[in-house]
Parts: structure tokens; C-alpha cells; sequence
């Protein structure tokens, strides 16, 4: 399609071009034309007596040249002097009459050029005229054997010089459609070719990028089992001996009081520990197991004071990684809201049908305006949009100075593209 | 064309008016008139032994101009002129031929705006024929 509409609009322009090269070449022709007659047969044919209207030198010019000057095109002949006597024409009732001579006819008489234009059929001196197109002369300079500068002026059919346009025009359009037809019949399956290619290769970029994920959640899981199997076990141990040893009668006080401080300060660590693996991976982190992830989550908003309110429904059987793209993109959100929103209430709602799955994060905070390019980055939003695009999912920020904000999410069943 | 053998000398004029309408034809040194032919005028008359003839016919702005020259003896050299308003438009020789012993010149005149005027001088030795007309 794009290649035809491309082959149109070539089509088009070549020809606007194309007709106004045949059109300047035909009149080129004309030109050449009338300085052919003009200097290779009027002037060398001319006899003196002619520039005075001698009548005899008349009959013996006309006698030479007449059909010779008559050729092709040609319509009329008509020779000036330059008080605007015609001298000779080929229609003898114009021979000895006087007319006026334009401006431009007088330029040329003087300066010599060639110029050509359409001639005005209503002046007396074209009134035996009746081509229906109309006529188009060229004049040029001769000079008699008097010396005399002379006006030559050579008329022609503007519907032969259409004619001869179109001969022009004819073989280059079909050199035109010719050319435009072998480049679409070679291009448009090297462009399909291309688009082959351009598809697989995007294809394979995908599943590297699938791949990419699918490598970095595995090493996330793989290190949070390893620090939870490890060496979260052995400082739960160790805090559970330390708290046991601290309790001693025998020992000293001062000593059981470090050993309980130490013992709270690992216990401290562990807590933090034991989160930093819940953002590295959540544990089970399955449909099932999503609204107690969740509270997970909004567990640093209940710390710092904020009404939180979690609610999931109806995301029984969506596959993992959609339910792993609903928690980090929660986890996101939730995270702007407790460090920017300064809000007193904070809500999450999952919900989902058979085609969809919906989330909803919103607060009363002090919100922002999105409009402003700043607030995107500090709130993380493009990190949030590309999250859910990588997702398969579309993200919608709403938000207002001092309404609050609300993040929805929707991402298909299969993961899709909503 | 210019140089044949010639018996006698014409000379002819001829106008003839545009759309048909043929001016009366004049003949001098002897001519007889004999008005228009199809669109044209003829004329003729005799100059001493010698007979000529003249035609003359409009065609496309042009006139058509033949003159007969008839001397019944025949390698005879003339030497002739057309003149037209004065102006010789056409000049040259010819003889006589053929068993009339005679000899035609035919020309192409422009047909110029107004009265226009021809005369025809064919010289043979001491023979001189001329005639002229206008219209």
C-alpha cells in the first residue's frame, strides 16, 4: 500500500516536472527553429530593395523562400522594420502595412536576442488568423544586405507545439513508469525481506530480554534461599543464645546486660535482613500467597503511622509472573507513598476476572502535579511505566497538588497487553 | 529555363483582384484584350510577325503570370523582363522551339495591397515587344 501511494506521488511529481521539461524543450524547438529560418534561409535569401518594398525584390524573396520558410510548424512569416512596416509576409495583403511594435519586439529588434511568447490574435496585424489554440510566435534579428535591422517573426500552432510536447513528454513517462515498476517489483520483496528479518531479529531480542529477567529472578531467588537457608538461620541462632545466655544468673549483671543488648541488636539486623529479602524475593510469592506479600509491604506504612487497607480478589489462577508484576509494581508505588506522600491513609486493591487483572494503590498525601516533568523522576513514574510496558500491562498515575495519588495498573490473565 | 530558343516577344500584364473580381486587363504595342478566363484574365496581341499571349491567374495570394511567345521560327534567342510596379521581378533568356517555333515564361507575383503594375519587355535583335498592365 505504502508502495503504491509511494509509486502515486512519484508519478505525479515526475510528471508535473516532466511536462514542463517537454513544454520548455518544445518551445526550445520553435526557437531553434526560427533562427534556422531566420539566418540560414530569410537573411542570406534576402535581396536589397526588399527593406524598401520594392516590389520586384518582394516577388523574387517570396519566390525563393516562401516554402522553404513555411516547414513543419511554421504558420505565418512576417518581417518588420522597425518603424513596425512589414516588409515581407507569406499573407502578401499585409506587405507594406505599418503597425506598432511592441515593447519587447523593439527590445530584441535592438538587442538582438530571441524571445517568443503568445500572440495577441485581436491586433490588427493577426486578424487573418484563426487557429482555434492559438499561436505562439518566436522573433529574432535579421539584417538586410542594407545593413537594416529587421525584425524576423515566425509563428506557430500552439496545438502543434502541445503536439510536440507530448512527444517529448510520451517516452519519458513511459521511461518513468517503467522505471517505477522495476524498482517496485525489485523493492517490494527486498522490503519484505527486511521486514522478515527486522521481525525475527525484534523477536529474538524479546526472548533475550525474557531470558534477561528470567536469569535475574532466578539469581534473586537463588540468593535470598541462600541468605535465608544460611545465614539468616545461624544469626536467628545466634541471637536465640545470645537472649539465653544473657538470662545466666551467674553471670555478672553488667555482662548479661551487653550480652541482651546484643542479642536485640541482632535480633534488629535479622528484622531488616529478613525484608531486604522480601524485596529481593518474596517467598512463595505465588496467587495464593499475593494479599499476605501485600501486607508485607505496606508494613513499613503501618510503622510509620499510616492507615493502610489491603484487599485482593478474584486473581485466583493468574500465572506467576503476573502476579509478581502486580507486587513490584505495588511495591513501587507503596514505596513512593511512604517516602513522598506524607499520608495518613494508604490503600491497595487487587481485583481480577477471567480476562484481567487490576491494581489499585492510592493515598491521601500531599500528591503532585504531572504535568511537571520533575515530579516524574522523583516519584519514580517512568521507572513505573516501564516496569508495567516490560509487563505487558498499562500503567495510569493520577494525582493532584494536595489530592492525593492513585496508580492503576491492568495487566491481561496471559500477561498480554490489555 | 531562362535561355531557350525564341521566335517572338510578349509582353503581358495582369491584376487580378482578390475574391475572383478581375480588373479590366490593359495590352499595349498592339495588344488585344480578351478578358478573363476560370478566375484569370488572357490577353494578347502581335509585335511585327510575332504573336504573344499572356495569361494570368489568382492563386493563394499569388499570381500565376505566363506569357506565349509565337515567331513560327524556331532557335530564335530572346532576351526578356518582367516588371512589376516598375521594379524587374524577373529577367532572362530563351529561344524559340519546337515546330510553332515559340516559347513561355511563367512566374509566381506576389499580389500586393492596391493597384498593382506589370509590364513585360521581350527583345529580339531589333524586335522589341512590351506590353503592361494594371489593375
Amino acid at each position: 500500500m505504502a508502495s503504491l501511494l509511494l509509486f502515486g506521488i512519484t508519478w505525479w511529481a515526475t510528471g508535473i516536472f516532466s511536462e514542463r521539461a517537454a513544454r520548455s524543450e518544445a518551445l526550445a524547438d520553435a526557437r531553434g527553429t526560427t533562427l534556422l529560418l531566420a539566418h540560414s534561409v530569410a537573411e542570406p535569401a534576402m535581396p536589397k530593395g526588399l527593406v524598401t518594398g520594392d516590389a520586384g525584390s518582394i516577388d523574387r524573396f517570396d519566390r525563393e523562400v516562401r516554402d522553404r520558410l513555411l516547414v513543419g510548424d511554421v504558420r505565418r512569416i512576417k518581417i518588420w522594420r522597425a518603424d513596425g512596416t512589414i516588409v515581407y509576409s507569406d499573407e502578401t495583403q499585409l506587405i507594406g502595412k505599418k503597425f506598432t511594435l511592441d515593447a519587447e519586439e523593439a527590445r530584441v529588434l535592438h538587442s538582438g536576442d530571441t524571445e517568443s511568447d503568445l500572440s495577441n490574435l485581436t491586433r490588427r496585424e493577426n486578424r487573418f488568423e484563426h487557429e482555434e489554440d492559438g499561436l505562439l510566435e518566436v522573433y529574432t534579428r535579421i539584417v538586410s544586405p542594407e545593413k537594416t535591422p529587421l525584425l524576423f517573426e515566425a509563428y506557430y500552432s500552439v496545438d502543434a507545439v502541445q503536439q510536440r510536447s507530448a512527444e517529448v513528454l510520451t517516452p519519458f513517462r513511459r521511461v518513468t513508469v517503467g522505471a517505477l515498476l522495476a524498482l517496485l517489483v525489485l523493492g517490494a520483496p527486498l522490503l519484505g525481506v527486511l521486514t522478515i528479518r527486522l521481525t525475527r531479529a525484534s523477536r529474538a531480542r524479546e526472548r533475550l530480554m525474557q531470558r534477561a529477567v528470567e536469569s535475574s529472578e532466578a539469581e534473586r531467588r537463588r540468593i535470598a534461599r541462600d541468605l535465608h537457608d544460611g545465614v539468616v538461620q545461624e544469626l536467628a541462632g545466634t541471637a536465640f543464645a545470645l537472649s539465653g545466655t544473657a538470662r545466666e544468673a551467674s553471670l555478672p549483671p553488667e555482662v548479661r546486660a551487653e550480652l541482651a543488648g546484643s542479642s536485640q541488636a541482632l535480633r534488629r539486623s535479622l528484622r531488616q535482613l529478613r525484608s531486604l529479602l522480601v524485596e529481593i524475593h518474596p517467598p512463595g510469592l505465588n496467587a495464593a500467597g499475593l494479599g499476605a506479600a501485600l501486607e508485607d509491604l505496606t508494613a513499613p506504612a503501618t510503622s510509620a503511622g499510616i492507615t493502610t487497607s489491603v484487599t485482593v480478589d478474584g486473581v485466583e489462577g493468574a500465572p506467576d509472573h503476573v502476579v509478581t508484576l502486580l507486587w513490584r509494581v505495588a511495591q513501587e508505588a507503596i514505596r513512593n507513598a511512604v517516602r513522598h506522600a506524607q499520608a495518613s491513609a494508604l490503600t491497595v486493591e487487587v481485583s481480577g476476572d477471567d480476562r484481567q487483572v487490576s491494581l489499585l494503590v492510592a493515598d491521601d498525601g500531599v500528591g503532585f502535579d504531572p504535568a511537571d516533568p520533575a515530579s516524574k523522576g522523583s516519584y519514580g513514574l517512568r521507572g513505573l511505566q516501564s516496569l508495567v510496558e516490560d509487563g505487558g500491562g498499562r500503567v495510569r498515575v493520577d494525582s493532584a497538588p494536595g489530592g492525593g495519588t492513585t496508580v492503576r495498573m491492568a495487566v491481561q490473565m496471559t500477561g498480554e497487553r490489555p | 529555363m531562362h535561355s531557350r530558343t525564341a521566335l517572338a516577344a510578349i509582353a503581358f500584364a495582369v491584376i487580378l483582384v482578390p475574391a475572383g473580381i478581375v480588373a479590366p486587363a490593359q495590352a499595349s504595342h498592339g495588344g488585344d484584350d480578351h478578358g478573363g478566363d476560370h478566375g484569370g484574365v488572357r490577353t494578347s496581341g502581335h509585335c511585327g510577325s510575332t504573336r504573344w499571349e499572356l495569361k494570368a491567374k489568382h492563386d493563394d495570394g499569388r499570381i500565376e503570370l505566363e506569357g506565349e511567345i509565337d515567331s513560327n521560327r524556331s532557335a530564335q534567342k530572346w532576351h526578356w523582363t518582367l516588371k512589376h510596379n516598375g521594379s524587374t521581378s524577373a529577367k532572362g533568356t530563351k529561344r524559340t522551339g519546337g515546330s510553332s517555333g515559340s516559347f513561355e515564361v511563367e512566374r509566381r507575383m506576389t499580389d500586393l495591397s492596391g493597384k498593382d503594375h506589370f509590364a513585360f519587355r521581350a527583345t529580339h535583335g531589333r524586335t522589341v515587344c512590351r506590353g503592361t498592365i494594371s489593375s
